[in-house]
């Protein structure tokens, strides 16, 4: 009896501290991870404004040129050239994708994409991350329907290739990009 | 061989060193972590993310489990053994999102399942249990440095035939075709069963009969 309730004891105290360690850790960190996520966000909405900007300048370069706009919880992105960004979620093949979508002041036109987060599988749909992919979206027509083709294939305005080796990754991201679109562009023009 | 050097080979610690590194490489000797070298091993920099991340938790699992070993009775040591690593894999985790992003990124989904790394169970219950701490942490810090050096290989093998680079450096000439099939699961049986099998053969192990 004695012995089962040391066993106990022990696994509790080396439990708690432990617990005490991250803690710690959390505590220390959290700052530190959540400021990387704000300028991440931030570089992310300047890649796909296609705004150019130096590591150490991000909050700088973001607040002289973009300015944000809340709408029912949701952010608005807006240059002075009227071009509008926002965020996208969906599920992807794995795991969910977010990113931010540039749209021309026709609200039309794609300006730009950019990838915050993606779980797809490293070297094949994890491509879509990609800067040299994400830019042959640049100048496509989202209305009615942006297409991802296959590789090579994408000729009319509004289709773009797809990644060889990852279809239902280029299909998932198709879907999620012309659902969110969609979605903000007629609550845009609602306003 | 001078009668120095081959004294060295019988010192404890220096025999841990060289078996961890040699013939009881963890993933091509004791098999172990080997679900890892399969998932990651597609990119150079995965891999050596990889096994900086497993060989730290390995050194302080092993150095904490080894320092309470005498408090540890045999009927609970694998909740122990779990508590202990899952906080240092968190550690890792926390500290590449805070000071590593773009790695802990490319790497994230992966770190959380240092934890059921069958090396770092392994080592604990293998070694550290029953080991002084010097000692345990030796064996911790040569079973990860054992683990990271087969990775490496063989993500270079396959970030070549997949991708034609080495960390994202191009080096292979124009004519190269990437292998597709490299970047994903199927290569990566292929080259580890490959490499599984030379390795073996050259470091003398047999299979127990």
């Amino acid at each position: 009896m004695k012995k089962k309730i040391s066993m106990i004891l022990f696994v509790l105290i080396l439990g708690s501290i432990l617990t005490f360690v991250l803690i710690g850790v959390n505590y220390y960190t959290k700052p530190i991870i959540e400021k990387n996520e704000a300028i991440k966000i931030k570089s992310r909405v300047m890649d796909a404004f296609g705004i150019s900007y130096n590591i150490d300048d991000i909050e700088k370069v973001f607040s002289e040129n973009v300015k944000i706009e809340t709408e029912n919880n949701v952010k608005y992105y807006f240059t002075e050239n009227n071009e509008i960004s926002f965020e996208i979620t969906g599920n992807g093949l794995w795991g969910p994708i977010t990113g931010i979508l540039a749209l021309k002041p026709d609200l039309e036109t794609i300006k730009g994409i950019t990838l915050i987060h993606q779980e797809e599988t490293p070297g094949l749909g994890g491509r879509i991350a990609e800067k040299e992919y994400l830019s042959s979206f640049k100048d496509k027509k989202i209305i009615p329907k942006l297409e991802i083709v296959s590789p090579g294939k994408a000729i009319k305005e509004n289709e773009v290739d797809g990644i060889t080796g990852a279809t239902m990754t280029s299909k998932a991201f198709e879907e999620l990009i012309n659902n969110q679109a969609q979605k903000y562009i007629s609550n845009l023009k609602r306003n | 061989m001078p009668i120095k050097f081959k004294k060295l080979l019988y010192v404890k610690s220096v025999r841990i060193i060289i078996d961890r590194l040699w013939r009881d490489n963890p993933i091509f000797s004791m098999c172990l972590g080997v679900c890892s070298a399969l998932a990651v091993t597609n990119k150079v920099e995965n891999a050596i993310a990889m096994g900086v991340g497993v060989t730290f938790v390995l050194v302080a699992s092993s150095v904490i489990i080894s320092f309470l070993r005498k408090l540890i009775s045999s009927r609970i040591r694998m909740i122990i053994y779990m508590v202990t690593i899952s906080t240092f894999v968190i550690v890792v985790d926390r500290l590449l999102k805070a000071f590593f992003p773009s790695i802990s990124e490319a790497i994230g989904p992966y770190i959380g399942l240092i934890i059921t790394n069958c090396l770092i169970m392994g080592r604990a219950d293998a070694f550290a249990i029953k080991n002084e701490v010097r000692y345990s942490a030796l064996d911790g810090l040569a079973s990860g440095i054992g683990y990271s050096y087969t990775l490496i290989i063989i993500s270079i093998i396959r970030e070549v035939l997949a991708f034609g680079s080495v960390l994202g450096m191009k080096v292979t000439p124009e004519w190269w075709t990437n292998w597709v099939v490299m970047a994903m699961a199927p290569g990566a049986f292929f080259v580890l069963s490959i490499f599984l099998w030379i390795t073996r053969n050259m470091a003398k192990i047999q299979p127990e009969k």
